[in-house]
């Protein structure tokens, strides 16, 4: 220590996020912030139990790793089989997961805009903690609550009417998907999506008139320079299904474009850090740790030269006029979020009125005619990446996922810092200090038991630690 | 719009915290009656609320970690007062609160357990909870009769 005294301050667990976590905040003598972690503790290991599986059994398997997210890890996994498969899906099939993934985003987005950050963006950050809440909102302003709801419903109404089920829907399957759209539910869909674009359209507009609010924020809720990462269509559109990876830096200028997903290992690190479960992916050509980036929302706007729906595609242009770079300050995930849920109701609505849509020849079969498949989506998070490797047999010998929310572990533990040294200045924690660390965390909307594939709830924890190891202070909010 | 809205919730991959869970799947499958909405999910999330809303009775089907192994209970649960915590789940009390408080209603609610002994990861149940399963799914069928009158489901 060289003297000088260090005292370490841990948040635990991390509350409003999905899974869980703890933060540790180490302070030096003058009470300052120095370094901060971001610990995952929990792990499932789905790469493990998945061996000696059938590979056709990977996509409900997969799908199980998270309970917000199942279509997003059905979809890689799917398109990982179809790999091994070495077969084309048919055109419907495509669009039809395509559809299935936007109202995903669109559920996804959903609970975590209004049901998560909404509090802080509505009540502000030194909002009592027992009222900065989902019930916080729905007192302060209704409308905003329901809006959220009714967002939040269709688009688990859309993954209901196309796979059958909920939660844990199997049908997208290797080769495609296992039923075409009937007309019924076309026209269903179809129905809803008016009133869900003035909603999402309404909360943007409100979005953007707050943001001023929150000036603070936005200069130090995870405001540095680092790449940002994600999939795009050849014209550089914005996608979450197919495309080559891209990455620009924080100038905004391209450093590499379309990159073959299945090539990630040659341009993609992982390393493991002893702090946490929580993978740190990063740039292989700008080493470790200064090939940090970043994936999901704010990323994809930041990748994306435009999202080809009109009104998206008016409110990216906004977006991009935020910085004359690319848009570094984290708080602007909540922006972003936003613009997506607007562009998939919108391409989720192009994706219907195709005249292909009802084709019933929504399936390819064959055997696996490859023993190495990779299967890559956008998730609400981030980039998704699932990675397997079969034998003779078509039994799974190797697996590996990389998660959106690792993608951004990194960048997650220097945004903590950077809001702990601004905001967190004594020994012991106020409720804003706590909620603003809390909230730079939410604003990357972390879903960490699909990260660590972890079980269970996920509180969070904050600890005071001084340099001989003494708790000083402790906070901890129960779910 | 059903009259009895079902929700069993739990998570089927931690033996009996599926409990809740598994007894609206063998409901779901063996109920003819429109009125009778039943909806297996993980846990309760705030869109239910919507679905709350329109119903005169709610069943919440769950396990339990406070009874002994197999033992059933059943309870009237009323909406919370005041502002209930939210993460990304729900209480059975703070999903009434914000039916309650988004929709203006008030519908009766039970909320129906069953003690668990394992809480880990694996699929199957422990003998006493599957044993109370068959109690759990009589009573609910007695408190959809008193909403709708006779209810014939088998199972």
């Amino acid at each position: 220590m060289n003297g000088v005294e260090q005292r370490t301050i841990t948040i635990d667990p991390v509350t409003r996020i999905e899974g869980h976590a703890k933060i540790t905040l180490q302070l030096n003598e003058q009470g300052q912030v120095d370094d901060a972690h971001l610990h995952v503790t929990q792990f499932r290991g789905f790469e493990k139990f998945s061996e000696g599986r059938p590979f056709s059994e990977m996509p409900a398997l997969m799908a199980r790793i998270c309970g917000i997210c199942p279509v997003s890890h059905l979809m890689a996994s799917a398109k990982a089989c179809d790999a091994l498969l070495a077969v084309r899906i048919p055109p419907t099939a495509d669009k039809l997961r395509r559809i299935f993934g936007l109202a995903q985003v669109v559920q996804s987005h959903a609970l975590s805009f209004f049901h998560l950050s909404a509090p802080d963006l509505l009540l502000g950050m030194d909002a009592d903690p027992k009222k900065s809440n989902l019930f916080g909102v729905l007192e302060v302003n209704r409308e905003l609550a329901r809006d959220g709801i009714r967002l939040r419903q269709f688009g688990q109404q859309v993954i209901e009417r196309l796979g059958g089920k909920r939660i844990h829907p199997a049908w997208v399957v290797p080769g495609g998907v296992s039923e075409p759209l009937t007309e019924l539910n076309r026209d269903a869909i179809l129905a809803g999506i008016p009133e869900l674009v003035v909603i999402a359209d309404r909360t943007l507009q409100w979005f953007k008139g707050i943001m001023e609010n929150f000036r603070l924020e936005i200069a130090s809720f995870g405001n540095f320079p680092t790449l940002f990462l994600g999939i795009v269509k050849r014209d550089g559109g914005l996608t979450f299904y197919d495309g080559g990876i891209r990455i620009v830096n924080a100038a905004g200028d391209v450093v590499a474009s379309g990159l073959d997903p299945a090539t990630y290992g040659e341009f993609l690190g992982e390393k493991v850090e002893p702090w946490s479960y929580l993978k740190s992916p990063y740039y292989m050509p700008t080493g470790y740790p200064g090939g940090i980036y970043r994936v999901g929302p704010l990323a994809r706007m930041n990748v994306a030269d435009r999202c080809g729906t009109p009104k998206a595609d008016q409110e990216l242009a906004e977006f991009h006029e935020l910085q004359r770079t690319a848009v570094l300050s984290s708080f602007h995930y909540h922006h972003a979020r936003l613009i997506e849920i607007l562009y998939c109701l919108e391409r989720m609505e192009q994706l219907l009125n195709d005249p292909e849509i009802l084709s019933k020849h929504v399936r390819a079969v064959a055997q696996a005619n490859a023993f190495e498949g990779v299967g890559c989506c956008e998730a609400p998070r981030g980039t998704l990446i699932h990675h397997y490797k079969i034998d003779e047999s078509g039994l799974i010998r190797w697996v590996n996922l990389i998660i959106a929310t690792g993608h951004n572990s990194l960048a997650m533990n220097r945004a903590i810092l950077q809001v702990a040294k601004h905001f967190v200045r004594s020994e012991h924690l106020t409720p804003g200090m706590l909620n603003r660390v809390e909230a730079v965390i939410r604003a990357y909307d972390p879903c960490l038991s699909c990260s660590t594939h972890a079980v269970g709830e996920m509180p969070l924890r904050i600890q005071l630690i001084d340099a001989s190891g003494n708790l000083k202070d402790e906070v901890c909010r129960p779910l | 719009m059903a009259r009895v809205l079902i929700l069993g919730y739990g998570n089927p991959l931690r033996c009996d915290d599926g409990v809740g869970w598994h007894a609206a799947v063998q409901l779901f499958r063996t109920n003819a009656r429109p009125e009778v909405e039943v909806l297996p999910c993980r846990q309760l999330t705030p869109e239910l609320a919507e679905l709350v809303s329109h119903a005169e009775t709610v069943l919440f089907l769950d396990g339990s970690h406070e009874s002994q192994a197999g033992e059933f209970r059943c309870e009237e649960v009323r909406a919370l007062e005041g502002n209930p915590a939210f993460t990304h789940h729900l209480s059975p009390g703070s999903l009434l609160a914000m039916a309650r408080d988004l929709y203006g209603v008030f519908p009766r609610a039970w909320l129906l357990t069953v003690g668990g002994q394992s809480f880990e990861v694996g699929e199957k149940m422990s003998p006493e909870v599957e044993g109370a399963l068959s109690t759990l799914k009589a009573r609910v069928r007695e408190l959809i009769a008193e909403v709708i009158g006779d209810y014939a489901a088998a199972g």
